[in-house]
């Protein structure tokens, strides 16, 4: 395959950038593209292979007095995985394209992870490796990988810069190809000839990817049509109960008050995914909460009972549908609205769709309905709702003397009003927190959902907390998971980030523990740290954390979590709780909702055998 | 695909899609792995320079149901590098073609017997030793497949195949269809 020159957009000498012309740096052009894109704050760690990258940030900055809001901060994690993950979390808190910069070879690889990450939740973040120098890639070369296919699997496109007067170009489609269409992320790997490399720089242009532009302003200008609103309404109109199933698309599409205005104008109740959560207030009477396999008792009932299941943003993930088969299964229509149309009927077959901006679909939905009158009343369903959140709540065990997590999650949300950013590791105390809390706005919700990825939660909050200062910032984590990046605590206090992580210690791998009492005869293999050592409190207190405590008994929680929530600087707290707690509902994999477990403390609709007995357990 | 409902029964025709790409580093890499990674399943998949030198254009055939097709067309689509995909199967009448080279071990006597036997295929000759006659013929995919079982009883030794390419017939084509507008 040859390599073909890619013209720019636009041509040169047209540029109004006030350093065109100028000669430069091939790592100077990257800083001043990335500026002139608004990036305030780059994640990273140096190495030989991107040095002169690193070089030009320092000198961009000394240029500029210690004030200047167009200083580029720059986050040294301990581990390249940690600076994904905050540009991740930065991204996922704001909506802005977050960045991180790392050398080659295992300073890229170290990237893998947060990068499949961002595409598995369509996460935009640009990285930018290095890459040893294009004479010596493919000779095994000192700190060489193949970044460009091990990234080309991951992510959501990958570049390699091959000719040096495309790399302003290709820094500038990076951040439009992240951002565009189901946004995700896009890698560059940079040469470092490449960044050493003197030319003259333009100050605009594009690549030019012309199959790519024409579908992308196709979908931008895609409205819905009259005539498939009327399909739609006349859906509606045949429908008793109808349902919307909502996902992270519509947080991405900042498309939460088109969706909560679209449910109101209609009365139609809304379940979340994992990754939806916050696209509606949680505490609003239509809204339902997280359906799936821990998703609440009442959602899933809903999932069950309803006979139109208008799907927004989500995408029939097998954590939501279970056996696809029985999902939904008194739905006689559903329809499915989606900025990715390979989406549509990839898992189940629709009867109506639309591929586009969530915000544009229900919107335009919204202005028809009213427009044309409709006015179908669903209050005996809204009515049959209300009634299944009042009799199948979320509860636990109230009568232990050990600290139950989910009365850990439940205060923290009333003490912070359901107003904070919330971001976790995976596991039992990640479901714990996707069903306790309330959260008022999107993007206060960030959880690595569909790659599962432990780890995420305490550089996520860093991330977060540095692109909303003024929001607080938890990361509810396991002590599984912490421990995966727990060199980041210390990022937190290096760089003054006062990012509050509140670690429900069970003493093991609690989410697999539960998977091994329920399918493995509870053998734990693998699971249990009741041996470890680590004083985690210790362990932050020598990170500098001027707030580093222990609470193992119930009588003090609330006092704690008070001046944990209310301390001025990053702060730690370990909270001891139950280490049998588990997490309940629970719709084993890849069954049907009817089988959905409820555990001890919730109540099941029909008086029928809540058998927890083994369940298939060659299923993922 | 292995996330399908499997609504229906399975149903296997032959698609031929063919994909016009921006002729950039790595897009035939990156689209295999593709394949590979979805477990799409198909039968060849082709690529090579055109008149213009900016494009590339990639011929895939694939047995399958026209759900997963359309799936495969979908997530080519998702690629920033696809200028345009076109399922050739369902667009209208259209010539797909390959080549096929083939060693055959022969002995003195057999030769003739050979050349009578696959003389509809209109095989060239392209090589020949005492030993052995190498073959060239150029048909549908389904002929080759045909051509080869024929002499699989024959001293079939070695083969070598190109994978479908195809175009639709008629004036109209994709490469003009998607730079035109
Ligand atoms: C990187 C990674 N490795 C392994 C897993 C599999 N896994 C899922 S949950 C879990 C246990 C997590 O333990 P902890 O963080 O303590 O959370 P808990 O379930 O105890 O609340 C594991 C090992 C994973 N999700 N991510
Ligand atoms: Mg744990």
């Amino acid at each position: 395959m040859s390599i073909a020159t890619t013209e720019s957009r636009t041509p040169p000498g047209a540029s109004t950038h006030p350093l065109a012309g100028q000669q430069m740096m091939g790592a100077e052009m990257v800083v001043q593209v990335l500026a002139d894109l608004g990036v305030d704050t780059i994640f990273g760690y140096s190495g030989g292979a991107i040095l002169p990258t690193y070089d030009a940030i320092f000198r961009y900055n000394a240029k500029l007095a210690d004030d200047d809001a167009k200083r580029i901060n720059l986050i040294v994690p301990a581990n390249e995985q940690g600076a994904g993950f905050m540009a991740a979390g930065y991204s996922r808190a704001s909506g802005r394209v977050g960045v991180f910069l790392v050398t080659s070879g295992p300073g890229a690889t170290n990237c893998v992870t947060p990068i499949r990450d961002c595409t598995a939740d369509s996460i935009p973040v640009v990285l930018i490796c290095g890459q040893v120098p294009r004479a010596a890639m493919g000779t095994d070369a000192f700190q060489e990988a193949p970044v460009f296919n091990i990234m080309s699997a991951c992510a959501k496109h990958t570049f390699l810069v091959t000719k040096p007067e495309e790399l302003e170009a290709t820094i500038r489609s990076a951040f439009d190809i992240a951002t565009s269409g189901r946004p995700g992320p896009v890698v560059i790997d940079l040469p470092k000839d490449v960044q050493n490399w003197v030319g003259t720089f333009q100050g605009e242009g594009l690549l030019e990817f012309r199959g790519f532009e024409k579908r992308r302003a196709q979908l931008e200008a895609t409205r819905l049509t009259d005539e498939a609103a009327a399909e739609f309404f006349a859906m509606l109109a045949a429908s008793q109960r109808p349902l919307l199933y909502c996902g992270g698309g519509i947080i991405n599409a900042d498309a939460a008050g088109a969706l909560s205005e679209f449910a109101r104008a209609f009365r139609i109740p809304v379940v979340t995914t994992l990754m939806g959560i916050g696209s509606m207030d949680t505490t609003d009477d239509l809204a339902l909460h997280m359906l799936g396999m821990h998703g609440t008792a009442f959602a899933n009932y809903a999932v069950e009972d309803c006979d139109f299941l208008i799907a927004a943003g989500s995408r029939f993930d097998d954590r939501v549908a279970g056996k696809v088969s029985e999902f939904a299964p008194n739905a006689r229509n559903i329809a499915h609205l989606d900025i990715d149309a390979a989406e549509i009927g990839k898992v189940k077959n629709v009867s109506w769709s639309f591929v586009g901006d969530a915000k544009v679909g229900l919107s335009d939905l919204t202005a028809y309905g009213r427009r044309t009158g409709f006015a179908k009343d669903f209050s005996k369903w809204v009515e049959h709702i209300k009634a299944l959140k009042r009799n199948h709540p979320l509860d636990y065990n109230r009568e232990s003397p050990l600290i139950q997590p989910q009365e850990v999650i439940a205060l923290l949300s009333r003490i912070t009003k359901g107003e904070a950013i919330v971001t976790t590791g995976v596991g039992q105390h990640q479901m714990w927190a996707a069903q306790y809390f309330d959260f008022v706005n999107p993007r206060q919700w960030l959880t690595s959902g569909s790659m599962g990825t432990m780890g995420f939660g305490l550089p996520a909050a860093i991330g977060a907390k540095l692109a909303c200062p003024d929001k607080t910032v938890i990361c509810v984590d396991g002590d599984g998971s912490i421990r995966m990046n727990i060199g980041e605590l210390e990022t937190a206090t290096t760089n003054g980030v006062a990012v509050k992580v509140l670690l429900l210690n069970n003493q093991g791998d609690g989410m697999v523990r539960q998977w091994q009492r329920l399918m493995f005869k509870e053998r734990f293999s693998g699971t249990d740290k009741t041996m470890h050592m680590k004083d985690f409190v210790k362990a932050a207190e020598a990170d500098g954390y001027g707030f580093a405590e222990r609470v193992a008994d119930r009588a003090r929680l609330q006092e704690t979590l008070e001046r944990f929530v209310s301390y001025d600087g990053p702060a730690f707290l370990e909270v001891r709780i139950d280490p049998d707690a588990m997490v309940f509902p629970m719709v084993g994999p890849g069954a049907g909702y009817k089988e959905m477990m409820l555990g001890p403390y919730i109540k099941p609709r029909e008086a029928r055998d809540e058998k927890m007995g083994e369940v298939k357990a060659d299923l993922f | 695909m292995s996330n399908h409902n499997g609504n229906g029964a399975p149903d296997n025709s032959w698609h031929v899609l063919s994909v016009l790409v921006e002729n950039h580093f790595g897009v035939l890499a990156r689209i295999s792995a593709m394949f590979a990674a979805r477990s799409f399943n198909i039968d060849s998949l082709t690529v090579g320079p055109t008149h213009d030198p900016t494009c590339s254009r990639m011929t895939v055939t694939v047995r399958g149901e026209s759900r997963i097709v359309d799936q495969i067309r979908r997530q080519l689509e998702k690629f920033v590098e696809v200028i345009r995909v076109e399922d050739l199967t369902e667009a209208g009448p259209f010539v797909a073609r390959e080549l096929v080279l083939v060693k055959v071990s022969i002995t003195q006597d057999s030769v003739t017997e050979l050349v009578d036997l696959v003389n509809s295929f209109q095989p060239q000759i392209v090589d020949m030793t005492l030993e052995s006659v190498t073959l060239q013929v150029v048909a549908t995919p389904e002929r080759v497949d045909e051509f080869l079982a024929l002499l699989e009883s024959h001293g079939l030794r070695e083969v070598a195949r190109t994978g479908a390419v195809a175009l639709m017939r008629g004036a109209w084509g994709l490469h003009q269809a998607a730079l035109a507008e």
